[in-house]
């Protein structure tokens, strides 16, 4: 019997054979993890038909995605936030496409407008489907909770975590169409960042609930975070002591100790 | 499968998810949590053995569940080459060693447990908390064990050994952060003595695991959450990556 250790490192791959003709969606999901090189060479190609497709992809997770935060505050919530989460993302995608075809130029990439569309919504495909494989675990933390700090937080780490697989799906598109620069993504990768980011302070709230579906109140993301990392959903009980030391409202459940409850 | 195979595994143990051997990895989990799980609730009450029983292997296929697709991707973006099934089985292999281990030393455990002053007994808190500082280094140590296992299967078919330990890491965290949610969720499984036996508490899906940890960090620590949290990150962490260092080191 072979240990691993004595056995045989890993062999490279063989070459890829080109993408089949038809990109419906199981191809084109089995290209965005595994052959994200070979994809990009395809959508260069006319009437590749993967843009509509990759759109609707990302249409279903980020709503699927937006349920499941809407599960945390629920009544209204089940409908506003999917609606929010999916609006939100599109209008960063249109509004930060144009900058992202000038920076990949920058970048030295020779790539088409249609190319480059098909790629980012490639990108945010991706990112929807990272978002639907945190999407269990979201949910029952959403159930657990009534802290829409906690919620928040790991809400934001979900989709920083997915946005980064998609910016590295974005990286590899413009290495393999002639990209040198690396600034230009990197620049162009933080400002679509910080505009998804804004988006959870301006089609606020999309955790909690409010008695308006939008606020007018222009606010900077981080100071809305900072106004209620420490709000729970719930009104707090008065007979619960707040803790020594600590400025922040307390969790409902801070009294409640694992290591006493096991 | 021999149990052979399943702790010392060949380097294409991976490349054949068979349903067969799927089930048959699970099958061992499963056995051996349960064995296990039953030494753990002996103590407070044999009742609440057959509770830990069925919650113990519960707890890692409520995980393997929930975390299954983003597993499976994690496993595909990080570069390993594994596709779902492969990705499923690795992580279910590495569950069913520490299984193993632990249900090989469920013996001893039950012995612990029957030797245990009994929970309406005056020492019962002292036993109590000596029982749970023994479960928690077995744990502990099981679990290191199978990360180690682990990440000595994914070296084996990753093209780097960077792959591997970053898919290690990535698998390591989604599933340490929602099973101890589970685990939040699934309690009691120890049965303090001065609470009752019980399948679950009641409202088990209110609360949270972290926030609960947060504010004992703050309590024990006088305030210094923060530095609490470094200090035990650090003393979990440390293990794990000295051992990927001094056993798998760059070819």
């Amino acid at each position: 019997m072979t240990t691993p250790e004595t056995a045989s490192p890993a062999q490279a791959p063989p070459l890829e054979a080109p993408l089949p003709e038809t990109l419906d969606l199981k191809t084109l999901f089995e290209a965005l993890l595994r052959r994200p090189q070979a994809l990009v060479v395809r959508l260069a190609e006319s009437n590749h038909g993967a843009t509509g497709r990759f759109a609707l992809m990302t249409l279903l997770s980020m709503l699927l995605f937006g349920f499941v935060l809407g599960c945390f505050a629920k009544h209204e919530q089940l409908w506003a936030a999917p609606a929010k989460v999916t609006a939100g993302l599109i209008f960063a995608g249109l509004i930060c496409f144009p900058s992202l075809y000038i920076f990949a130029t920058l970048a030295g990439a020779r790539v088409t407008i249609s190319q480059l569309a098909a790629c980012l919504a490639g990108a945010l495909a991706l990112a929807g489907l990272l978002l639907l494989g945190f999407a269990p675990a979201v949910w029952i933390f959403a159930e657990s909770t009534d802290s829409l700090g906690f919620m928040g937080t790991l809400a934001i780490g979900a989709w920083i975590i997915a946005i980064t697989f998609a910016f590295k799906f974005l990286k590899s598109v413009i290495d393999s169409t002639g990209g040198t620069q690396k600034s230009p993504m990197i620049i162009w990768s933080s400002v679509f960042l910080l505009v998804t980011l804004q988006m959870t302070t301006s089609l606020r709230p999309i955790l909690g609930r409010s008695d308006h579906l939008l606020t007018q109140e222009k606010k900077f993301f981080l100071q809305h975070w900072g106004d209620t990392i420490g709000t729970s959903l719930k009104p707090q009980t008065q007979n619960v002591p707040a803790p020594e030391n600590s400025r922040e409202t307390p969790p409902t459940n801070e009294g409640r100790n694992p290591f006493l409850e096991n | 499968m021999h149990l052979r195979q399943l702790i010392q595994p060949t380097g294409d143990w991976l490349d054949a998810p068979s349903p067969r051997r799927v089930a048959q990895v699970a099958g061992a989990a499963v056995a051996g949590l349960a064995i296990y799980g039953f030494t753990v609730g002996f103590w407070r009450d044999p009742l609440m053995g057959i509770y830990v029983a069925i919650k113990m292997p519960l707890l890692v296929a409520l995980t393997l569940a929930c975390n299954g697709l983003l597993n499976g991707l994690l496993g595909l973006l990080l570069g390993t080459g594994l596709g779902f099934r492969q990705s499923l089985l690795a992580l279910l292999t590495a569950f069913a060693l520490a299984a193993v281990i632990l249900g090989s030393l469920a013996p001893v455990t039950f012995f612990l447990a029957w030797n245990a002053p009994p929970p309406d007994a005056p020492g019962a808190a002292n036993a109590h908390a000596a029982y749970l500082v023994a479960h928690t280094v077995l744990i502990g140590f099981a679990g290191i064990t199978a990360n180690i296992h682990l990440h000595r299967m994914l070296a084996a078919k990753a093209p780097t050994r960077a792959a591997a330990t970053a898919t290690l890491l990535a698998w390591l965290g989604g599933n340490g952060f929602l099973g101890a949610q589970f685990s939040w969720i699934l309690r009691p499984f120890f049965g303090t003595p001065t609470l009752k036996v019980e399948f679950l508490r009641p409202e088990p899906m209110s609360g949270n695991f972290y926030q609960a940890v947060w504010h004992s960090l703050g309590t024990i620590s006088g305030g210094f959450p923060v530095p609490a949290l470094v200090i035990a990150l650090l003393l979990l962490a440390a293990p794990i990556l000295h051992a990927i260092q001094t056993k798998h080191p760059k070819p």
